[in-house]
């Protein structure tokens, strides 16, 4: 392998770590100190906020929701991408990912034109059967669902490809059914690249914010998810709130990062 | 949190050493092989699909169409809308071209570089893409901000701008040459060096050119996300029009204002951007295939 | 002489990969560094190519001292297991690369390189991505593009080995006269002794980071140095106290000569034309190679009882006790 010389070496080294230490650590660093400003008073007022309580809790729902069905299309979309072959295969592997490349803003204004109750394309009808989309949870676990659809199919297409359909033909040789086949052959195979694009989702849709503040309305106390209550507690001068708020975010997302560099395996050479 | 975000997976699958005949030798024309069971999967995630995005997004492209392109003409000609185009397009150029060079030497770093606290480093490049984007753009202020301890008030100035972009867009370049970078064979910079090529040399026409493709991708990634980014500026920018507010922010302005059709002309303007960073990814993608 | 390599020690930390290495190689000869796999071949070849630095002795190609010299500077082209092509570069911009890299006049790279993929047979590849290539002819182009400046030695690592045997065995005539066409000193790693016997000029067994024994193919073939050499050119039994080819016993069905070690045919395999006999004896198993008419004079069945003794003029080792 060739080399860079050793004072070459050092500078490159500098510029990536200044680059972000100023740019990450150091800005993350100085919120999780500005919530201890005052030991553990921030938090503890947070926590006893019930606008923030609440938001906490609208915010795990719609996330837990939103990882559930991306699960479950994420996993069949891929089964269907890789082991079949059907007209229109290419265009959609290729739609799958436009969601990553989509502003949030305009996932929100997508779904609400579709969606409203009042000139939406779908919203009134649904609305006249008693069922609210948008200003409500349901639009926004559209929301989260959309931004963050491709993240688990990313995950598993690969090692779909990787372990080809070997082991599936010969669980089939040997008698097992279609249902047999997926829990006991395939699902175990892909079952880390599923909890990865599972982390991955739920560190995402935990933290949507765009999308969610144009199709939930931003109703306080009703439709403010967690990262809504930061902005709106900045804006109202309630910044130690806005802080502790962030620290949980930032301790879930970390968390998030730690499990998947802990149990992603090594890149094999 | 790496290539999944990113989207450059094939980028960054270098083909083995071995003589593997490319895919594209392979290619049949569309045939069906859905069994019926599959056939109905398909058909529900089709239907899910289309709710979920297809239909939406046809509902933008509908809406902004429904004005003919006199209104496309009098939203761009719009004075504020404008000047958010063209601080978000020259902004994200900017944080562009210093991902590339930044996020190229990073990765160069992260892989050729051996120092005590490096996979923290791996770590942190990740903090970006984890952390929710309104956090983020708290995270900034409390260092660029009216309180900050290096005494720099970068809040609501264009600065502010292109150090949110910069700082959601990190990941990208330094995601999509690692394991590009890791990957290349130790034997091909040998042969250049016996065949007589200097350090210079070989990183100019060997290393870089192998990387370009990894490096095109994530600063397309990075362009694409940079102009679609709302979160980070809410509390950053202060969105003040003709000077710090960009694209998104004016759009839902739009939608504030019950304008859902200039908003809808706005956004169809960057989802065809979105779109267009799409195909020259697919396009970069089959280019590297093709050198196997 | 054209490469002296004395007394070069290579250690990976605790690990010594070549102990006191002395080899000395004749200019324009083809000579196979052959031996198992991870007895240090590669390291070798390597620090004779400057890609990696000996811990200690010296290295002198053609009357110059390179033990310090840098890979760049050595004059040497290096042939890897897998190629090493680069990928971003057709064919001809590959052989092309050294000859760009010290400015050559642009006339003279294309000719040069034109003759060049004439004589590895790529003529009307030219402008073909490396990876449109099969495995034998990206070898061919990194043969091509190491000749291409004209070095003093040409090191090959394994060249053959990621190829199919097929191929393998046609590459590997083919860089016979291509030797005997360009005369280039040529060094090859490889641990497949039936190639270094067939293609090379002299061979140099190395196991365990030390020379086993240099020599013509003949000379290992026919006074091997030691039982290592002798097991790994070809096959061999143990007869008594000798280690010997299992086709140079004598058998016989009767007792007689002196000395013959009485046993019993176990198994009798017949393998194309000729039989292959375990025969059990009181100090193990033996194994016998007959020609099938011999076989058949001899009516030998399985639980026939032999005599065996080592044929006049075999090639044998004494046996090391107790391995
Ligand atoms: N860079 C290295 N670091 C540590 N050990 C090495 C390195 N290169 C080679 N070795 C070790 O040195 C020994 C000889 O390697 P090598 O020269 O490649 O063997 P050969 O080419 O004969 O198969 C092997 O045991 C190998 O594991
Ligand atoms: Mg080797």
């Amino acid at each position: 392998m060739v080399d860079v010389s050793t004072p070459v070496k050092w500078l490159l080294r500098l510029v990536a770590v200044g680059y972000v230490f100023f740019l990450v650590a150091w800005p993350v660093g100085l919120v999780v100190q500005h919530t201890f400003d005052a030991g553990f008073d921030n938090l503890t007022e947070a926590l006893s906020d019930e606008q923030v309580v609440g938001a906490l809790q609208l915010t795990l729902m719609v996330a837990v929701w939103a990882v559930v069905i991306n699960l479950v299309f994420g996993v069949g979309i891929s089964l269907l991408l890789v082991r079949f072959e059907f007209p229109g295969k290419r265009v959609l592997s290729a739609l799958i990912d436009l969601p990553l490349s989509v502003s949030p803003v305009v996932v929100g204004l997508a779904l609400l034109l579709v969606y409203n109750g009042r000139d939406g394309w779908i919203g009134p009808a649904a609305e006249s059967a008693g069922f609210q989309i948008i200003f409500d949870s349901p639009g926004m676990i559209m929301a989260t669902c959309f931004v963050a659809l491709p993240l688990i199919i990313r995950e598993v297409v690969p090692v779909l490809h990787e372990i080809g359909d070997d082991q599936e033909q010969a669980a089939r040789s040997l008698g097992a059914s279609t249902r047999q086949t997926f829990w006991r052959i395939t699902l175990p195979s892909i079952k880390w690249a599923v909890v990865y694009g599972v982390v991955l989702s739920l560190a995402r849709s935990l933290g949507e914010f765009g999308a969610v503040k144009i199709v939930s309305g931003n109703i306080t106390g009703q439709t403010q998810t967690a990262t809504l209550v930061v902005e709106a507690k900045y804006q109202n001068f309630q910044q130690q709130t806005a802080y502790a708020t962030s620290f949980l975010l930032i301790l879930v997302s970390i968390a998030c990062l730690v499990v998947v560099a802990f149990l992603r395996p090594k890149r094999t050479h | 949190m790496t290539s999944a975000l990113i989207g450059a997976s094939e980028v960054a699958r270098p083909a083995s050493p071995e003589g593997r005949r490319p895919r594209r030798f392979r290619r049949s024309t569309p045939r069906n092989t859905l069994t019926r069971g599959a056939g109905l999967g398909l058909g529900i995630a089709m239907i899910w699909f289309s709710l979920l995005v297809l239909i939406p997004l046809s509902a933008v492209i509908a809406a902004a169409g429904s004005g003919g392109w006199d209104r496309y003409f009098s939203v761009l000609r719009n004075d504020q809308t404008w000047a958010a185009v063209t601080l978000t397009v020259g902004q994200a150029g900017i944080v562009t071209l210093v991902n590339i060079v930044i996020g190229t030497v990073i990765a160069w770093v992260l892989v050729r570089d051996q120092f005590w606290g490096k996979r923290l480093l791996d770590v942190i490049i990740d903090v970006p893409f984890a952390l929710p984007t309104i956090v983020a753009g708290l995270v900034l202020l409390s260092l660029y901000g009216p309180n900050s301890p290096l005494g720099i008030h970068w809040a609501f100035t264009e600065n502010a701008v292109a150090l949110a972009l910069a700082f959601v867009t990190l990941p990208f370049v330094v995601r999509t040459v690692q394991p590009v970078l890791e990957e290349l064979e130790a034997d091909v910079e040998e042969a250049a060096a016996s065949l007589g090529a200097s350090r210079g040399t070989i990183l100019r026409r060997i290393i870089l050119p192998s990387l370009a493709p990894a490096i095109a991708a994530g600063a397309a990634l990075s362009f694409a996300r940079a102009i679609s980014e709302y979160g980070s500026l809410v509390l950053l920018s202060g969105n003040r029009p003709f000077e710090t507010e960009v694209v998104s922010v004016r759009v839902l302005t739009f939608i504030e204002n019950g304008n859902n059709g200039s908003a809808a002309a706005l956004a169809s303007v960057m989802l065809f951007v979105a779109l267009v960073v799409i195909v020259a990814l697919d396009i970069v993608q089959r280019r590297v295939a093709r050198r196997g | 002489m054209s490469i002296e390599v004395t007394n070069v020690t290579k250690k990976f930390g605790d690990f010594v990969a070549l102990d006191d290495v002395s080899v000395s190689l004749p200019t324009g000869q083809l000579t196979a560094l052959l031996g198992p796999s991870g007895g240090g071949k590669s390291t070798l070849l390597r620090i004779i190519a400057g890609l990696d630095s000996a811990d200690s002795g010296t290295i002198n190609i053609e009357g110059t001292d390179a033990t310090r010299l840098p890979a760049q500077k050595r004059g040497v082209g290096f042939v890897f297991q897998h190629y090493a092509v680069f990928k971003h570069m057709t064919v001809a911009k590959n052989v092309a690369f050294g000859l760009e890299i010290r400015k050559r006049p642009k006339d003279e790279v294309k000719r040069r390189v034109e003759e060049l993929l004439e004589l590895v047979h790529l003529s009307q590849f030219s402008h073909r991505l490396p990876s449109q290539l099969s495995g034998g002819q990206r070898q061919r182009m990194a043969l091509a593009r190491a000749l291409a400046v004209e070095p003093k030695v040409l090191l090959l690592d394994e060249p053959f080995g990621a190829l199919d045997a097929k191929v393998r065995k046609e590459l590997r005539d083919w860089l016979r006269r291509l030797h005997d066409e360009v005369h280039v000193t040529t060094v090859f790693v490889t641990h497949d002794q039936e190639e270094a016997l067939e293609v090379a000029d002299e061979i140099v067994v190395i196991n365990e980071g030390r020379v086993e024994q240099i020599g013509t193919p003949d000379q290992l073939y026919d006074e091997p140095a030691n039982d290592f050499v002798m097991g790994f050119l070809g096959e061999v039994t143990q007869l008594g106290d000798v280690r010997l080819r299992p086709h140079d016993i004598e058998v016989a069905v009767t007792p007689g000569l002196a000395g013959a070690i009485e046993g019993t045919a176990t198994r009798v395999l017949r393998v194309g034309f000729e039989v292959r006999v375990t025969v059990a004896t009181s100090g193990g198993d033996v194994t016998v190679v007959l020609t099938r008419t011999h076989a058949r004079q001899l009516e030998l069945v399985e639980g026939t009882k032999v005599w065996l003794t080592a044929a006049s003029g075999a090639t044998t080792v004494p046996a090391m006790v107790a391995v």
